[in-house]
């Protein structure tokens, strides 16, 4: 079915006729199968509500059980009873009423001026007019105050007349039911009604369902009358079609009693029936309704027939929904709270949020992923078992019906699964029925061939949290049960190789094949929309081999170079530096284009290329990934293609260098030298001194305090000020005496991995301990202390969270317990940070996904608001701003 | 800003039509949120305001929340004043808030004679140079009590009322008048621009309506990061730009780029209609013109059941609604349409053979 044609749906309330219409047979018995395990006729599995076991046929529309939709049933109920769901409409409606005359409690004045502003409204019906008009553009005309010049009475008087004023106007220009409700609600405070002279008695509602008219019980059969004579005419005046939804309807007289298909039981091993929830709310509620029916034909004293209307009341309150406040939920047998209509539809295992707008799909494959540096950034590779079991679609005409037989007669890998015929019949290729198929196959017709090399697949890994989560690949079949995939498509996934598992999708019409192929593929997904920065690129490793191969005394061999340079596929040499030797500047170079001029300036030092050839400079992070000139360069010049081919080449011939060099990071890259812990002695103790001398100054009330904190709350920063001066200290000194040759300084350097503050903790100290709160460490015993340790209410570094000592010498018993509590502490805030990230992504994600650039530049949802005139003020797409900022000469 | 790119390149670099461009705004913004670090980077200017930052302040901003967590304004002053410390110390110390209980070391109240005492610091008192007579007198400016002055540190308060409840409702009542400076301007702090050298008062509440009539305030340059106050003072077009400007602090801060264009998206979305809503159930997404937009995304229920009330229709044209019934979607490719229908080709056809 085509869900194209769906313009518009309506809501609206069915009416007791057209539940009777809709029904095909009124429920009678509140039971279900008879002894022998037939339905019972007129009970709540008749088979004239349409059958659910195999080989049954439907009483009603002799259809077989898979075919067959289903017919609702219905059921009369003796007396009437509200819909709970519906309480706070009744509610307002009641409340918007006279209770003498039911005319609408809006004055003659304000009906008139409602018919205007229908007029008005519906003069600018187009989408767009109706953003541009004013009154839909709801400036906060009755809420922006005038404040600054202090009139404060006439502003409130201003506020009052505004507001009667808008009342009606609010009402009319209201969009949505959410917005109708609240323009209604201030009818409720009309104590008099305007066409009557009638003083409104006080109308109390208790949830669920109890309403009470000065102090006398409202009964809903009463309600219903209430209800009924509302004139159509002032239902329109209450913005409320009574076309679809007359108030009295919301009092139900008979239930809908939905299909077996909507509750079907289930049989267990046992043989057993188990029904559904709905199945045994309903029969609560026909026997309830029967015992009613029962008593009023004896004569019951009303007392018990209130009592049974009450209880029928409960049931019908349950069954619609089970967690209604005030009313205790309706239990199985087990203790366990039914599930009724309401739990079916809410939340997150709601059938909107579960079944609508989460779908699952056919043509996809999972698997555990693994690195393959020989695979391109723009392939995937796709393990065979899972290749000869995805299907691509093959449309078989006139042109290339010899390529069709070809596959269809294949008795291995690449061959056919299916044939669909042009009658749309899908049949299965088997050993036997293989040469009937190819025979019959002609044009029109669509086999269903495997996966092949370079077939367009969508890879994703979840969570997708931007659209790098999910890009356009290339198959490679390949051995083995996982895919493959390079490294530097990793950083968009965010994946590692830890057993990870992604996501394969299969785009099976030819127009979802062309827009993956060209609006998902990798290549046009290097630089992130976010900020225009390079998300696919090398990274760790490569960065490391590009830093050490583009150094300026790096030489290597002719034998290395060939090898350096044949990993890449190029099979020439560069100029040689000496005889015999390279420079690595040069090896680096074979990868950029001749007349390549650009020019980078870093905190690491500038990078000069000149017609291709790497002259002064070495390569790191800044540019080699991110905001990346190169990168930057290539994409402009040379297209996305050109620039994702040597990222793909450059990781590669990065990692063949450091493959060749090695680096490797050992204990003693962090052990330090006499000098250092001499300095570093140096400079903890002058730190303590000044520190000391402050605690001294302030026991001595001699502290002067900062503007604004008292005496102790500026020790305490001043303090907090002092240690952060020496870890940073610790940072220089460390920066000023490592050899240059280190190889764990180098990644720094190069920007790969690691900082200058993984280094002070590991050779100098760790520093200062859980400033989570901004503060040191503070809680602990009631005397003032962290530990039993410390004296009472020291505030030394070492009691309070500062710790001297570094993983590489180790800690002490108190340090170490300083660290776990830094620890913890981040441990469980990243738990509460996940969950509170996702909410505001899925927050984001609501409020904006409706937004899309108009023709004209400007951003419009599809509702026709207008959100934006141009987009973000120059029209501009932020993905491609700092590209042609970096990206020019 | 487009001058500065190379030529052509202007062309290319607009936004495509049909870009779903408040989805890419909404994954620049939200897939960042796991990176956040929640530690407080609190620079080494010691005086400073502490400020809720990361996450809970994007949630904040995003939310509209009435005050945020951690208020403060920068206030900036006249040419007469910036270049003086004494100057701004003392406009800081006219709009620096002070309560009864910032300066009293007890307020004490008797349920048998009706009566509270307060016993004030005589070193709160200097420091914030008021006196026990101007406390007094602001206490029986209040309705129901009288307050007599004992001595420099010492003021009884005779409360009308012998209600318990009352009563103790009153002291706190006391404790909490701001009996020097700006009511909700909180403490406020001079400090010094490093660049400029120019000196203003940071001050930890946001009452701008106020404090912008304080003498020496410079009008032109005040800044809070209370988006509410900003929106009430200054209009919605403030309020949009502050949005903006502080989702962008909040998330540069923590080191995340995240292009403005996103940002002034999402602060457009919440203030085009002229007034904030926020980025939820009780904004933007509760308002949408679908019904099963709303009762996709929370309180289905309710949603449902006030449609049919109503008689309310769904024009099916948002991406929840065309994902329900598996629709194409309007954004993106979804966008456009063939200009030439399969049965008008025919019909152009036969006119030419005429």
């Amino acid at each position: 079915m085509q869900a194209e044609n769906i313009k518009l749906i309506k809501f609206g309330v069915l009416s007791p006729e057209q539940i009777k219409r809709l029904g095909v047979l009124k429920i009678t018995v509140p039971d279900t199968y008879n002894e022998d395990g037939y339905p019972i006729d007129g009970g709540l599995v008749d088979q004239k509500m349409g059958v659910i076991d195999p080989g049954l046929i439907c009483k009603t529309c002799g259809a077989k059980a898979k075919v067959c939709p289903g017919h609702f049933g219905y059921l009369d109920l003796v007396r009437p009873a509200i819909h709970s769901e519906f309480s706070k409409v009744i509610y307002l409606i009641l409340n918007s009423v006279c209770q003498n005359c039911s005319r609408v409690l809006f004055s003659d004045e304000e009906l008139e001026e409602m018919v205007t502003a229908i007029k008005e409204s519906a003069a600018v019906e187009t989408p767009m007019h109706a953003a541009i008009n004013t009154e839909n553009m709801a400036l906060p005309s009755n809420e922006i105050k005038i404040e600054a010049n202090g009139e404060q009475g006439k502003e409130k008087e201003m506020k009052g007349a505004k507001a009667k004023e808008s009342r009606t106007k609010e009402l009319v220009n209201a969009k949505s039911s959410k917005e109708k409700t609240t323009a209604l609600k201030k009818l409720k405070d009309v104590r008099k009604c305007p066409h009557c002279d009638f003083v409104q008695k006080k109308l109390k509602f208790e949830a669920p369902t109890y309403f009470t008219l000065g102090d006398r019980k409202l009964k809903p059969d009463e309600i219903k009358d209430m209800l009924s004579s509302i004139s159509d005419a002032d239902l329109r005046n209450l913005e409320i079609d009574p076309k679809t939804s007359r108030p009295e309807w919301l009092i139900l007289s008979s239930l809908l009693v939905p299909p077996v298909n909507v509750r079907p039981s289930v049989t267990l091993e046992t043989g057993e029936r188990s029904e559904d929830d709905l199945t045994h709310k309903l029969v609560d509620v026909i026997r309830i309704n029967q015992r009613l029916e029962q008593n009023i034909n004896a004569g019951a004293p009303p007392i018990i027939i209130d009592d049974l209307w009450e209880l029928l009341q409960y049931h019908i309150n349950t069954y619609f929904n089970n967690e209604t406040s005030g009313i205790p939920p309706a239990r199985h047998r087990s203790g366990r709270a039914l599930k009724t209509l309401a739990q079916r539809l809410k939340g997150k295992e709601g059938r909107f949020r579960y079944n609508l707008s989460g779908k699952r799909v056919n043509f996809s494959a999972r698997t555990v992923i693994s690195v393959d540096p020989y695979i391109d950034l723009n392939q995937v590779g796709v393990p065979k078992e899972i290749a000869s079991k995805l299907t691509v679609p093959f449309y078989v005409t006139e042109w290339n019906i010899e390529e069709a037989k070809r596959i269809l007669s294949s008795e291995e890998y690449p061959t056919a699964l299916n044939v669909i015929a042009k009658d749309g019949k899908r049949k299965r290729v088997t050993e036997t029925n293989r040469k009937e198929l190819l025979d019959a196959l002609s044009q029109g017709d669509i086999i269903e061939r495997q996966l092949m090399d370079d077939d367009i697949v969508i890879f994703n890994r979840q969570p997708s949290l931007h659209r790098m989560s999910m890009m356009a690949h290339r198959v490679k079949v390949v051995p083995g049960k996982s895919f493959r995939m390079n490294f530097c498509v990793t950083h968009p996934y965010n994946a590692d190789f830890d057993g990870d598992e992604m996501n394969l999708h299969i785009p099976q019409t030819l127009e979802a094949q062309a827009e993956a192929r060209y609006l998902m593929a990798v290549n046009d997904q290097v630089f992130s929309p976010r900020d225009g920065e390079a998300i696919i690129s090398g990274d760790e490793d490569d960065i490391t081999g590009l830093h050490l191969l583009t150094m300026d005394d790096t030489e290597v061999t002719k034998e290395e170079t060939l090898y350096l340079l044949g990993s890449v596929g190029i099979f020439e040499l560069p100029k040689q530096k000496k005889a015999g030797i390279f420079s690595g500047k040069a090896i680096f170079s074979m990868l950029l284009p001749k007349g390549m001029d650009i020019e980078q300036k870093t905190r690491h030092g500038i990078v000069r290329i000149k017609d291709g050839e790497l002259v002064e400079g070495t390569i790191t992070k800044d540019t080699y990934k991110g905001k990346s000139k190169i990168l930057a360069y290539l994409a402009v010049t040379y297209g996305m293609e050109e620039l994702t081919r040597f990222i793909g080449l450059s990781a590669r011939l990065a990692d063949a260098y450091v493959t060749l060099s090695g680096s490797t990071v050992g204990i003693k890259e962090y052990r330090i030298s006499k000098k250092i812990a001499e300095e570093k002695e140096n400079a903890v103790r002058a730190t303590m001194d000044t520190i000391n001398k402050l605690v001294e100054q302030y026991r001595k009330r001699k502290l002067e305090p900062l503007l604004g904190y008292t005496r102790r709350q500026s020790l305490e920063k001043m303090i907090l000020a002092e240690l952060t001066k020496l870890t940073d200290l610790n940072g220089e000194i460390i920066m000023k005496h490592t050899d240059p040759q280190n190889h764990a300084f180098k990644m720094v350097s190069a920007g790969s991995r690691g900082s200058i503050f993984n280094f002070v903790q590991m050779s100098m100290l760790l520093g200062q301990q859980s400033t989570m709160s901004g503060g040191r460490i503070k809680r602990g015993y009631m005397s003032g202390r962290v530990l039993p340790h410390m004296r009472p209410k020291s505030v030394d570094p070492i009691s309070r969270g500062f710790v001297l000592s570094n993983f590489y010498s180790g800690l002490t018993p108190i340090d170490l317990y300083m660290h776990a509590i830094g620890s913890r502490t981040s441990v469980v805030y990243k738990a509460l940070l996940t969950a509170r990230s996702g909410y505001l992504q899925r927050r984001l994600m609501n409020a904006l996904q409706d937004y899309y650039i108009y023709k004209d530049k400007s951003v419009r949802d599809t509702y026709g608001n207008i959100i934006e005139t141009i987009y973000a003020g120059d029209g501009i797409d932020p993905m491609k701003v700092l590209l042609a900022k970096l990206g020019k000469k | 800003m487009a001058r500065e790119y190379r030529k052509g390149a202007v062309s290319s670099m607009e936004v495509t039509d049909g870009e779903p461009v408040g989805v890419i705004a909404a994954q620049s913004i939200g897939e960042p949120g796991t990176q956040m670090i929640l530690r407080s980077f609190h620079r080494a200017g010691v005086a400073s305001v502490t400020v809720t930052s990361g996450l809970p302040r994007l949630v904040e901003i995003v939310d509209a929340k009435k005050k945020p967590a951690t208020p403060f304004t920068y206030i900036y002053l006249d040419e007469h004043s910036r270049k003086s410390f004494e100057k701004s110390l003392e406009i800081a110390k006219k709009i620096n808030e002070v309560k009864t209980k910032d300066v009293a070391r007890s307020i004490v109240e008797s349920f048998s004679t009706g009566k509270i005492k307060i016993t004030l610091s005589k070193q709160m008192l200097e420091v914030n140079e008021i006196t026990a007579g101007s406390i007094s007198s602001k206490i029986s400016k209040m309705e129901g009590a009288d307050a007599s002055v004992e001595d420099s540190t010492t003021i009884t308060v005779s409360v009308h009322t012998r209600n318990l409840k009352e009563i103790r409702a009153f002291a706190v009542k006391i404790g909490n008048l701001t009996v020097n400076g700006i009511d909700g301007a909180g403490r406020a702090v001079v400090n010094q621009e490093p660049g400029t050298n120019e000196f203003y008062v940071i001050s930890a509440d946001s009452n701008i309506d106020k404090i912008l009539e304080v003498p020496g305030v410079d009008r032109s340059r005040i800044y809070t990061n209370d988006i509410l106050a900003m929106y009430k003072t200054f209009g919605i077009e403030a309020a949009r730009n502050a949005i903006a400007h502080e989702l962008d602090k909040t998330l540069k801060e923590q080191g995340i780029s995240v292009d403005m264009r996103h940002l002034l998206l999402l602060a457009d979305a919440m203030t085009f209609t002229g007034k904030i809503k926020n980025v939820g159930r009780h904004g933007l997404s509760g308002e949408k013109n679908s019904v099963f937009a709303r009762a996709a995304y929370e309180e289905t229920v309710k949603h449902l059941v006030n449609a049919a009330a109503f008689g309310e229709v769904d024009n099916m044209s948002g991406v929840t609604e065309s994902v329900l019934v598996g629709k194409q979607l309007s954004l993106g490719t979804g966008n456009v349409e063939l200009a030439i229908r399969k049965q008008d080709m025919a019909k152009i056809g036969k006119k030419e053979k005429k």
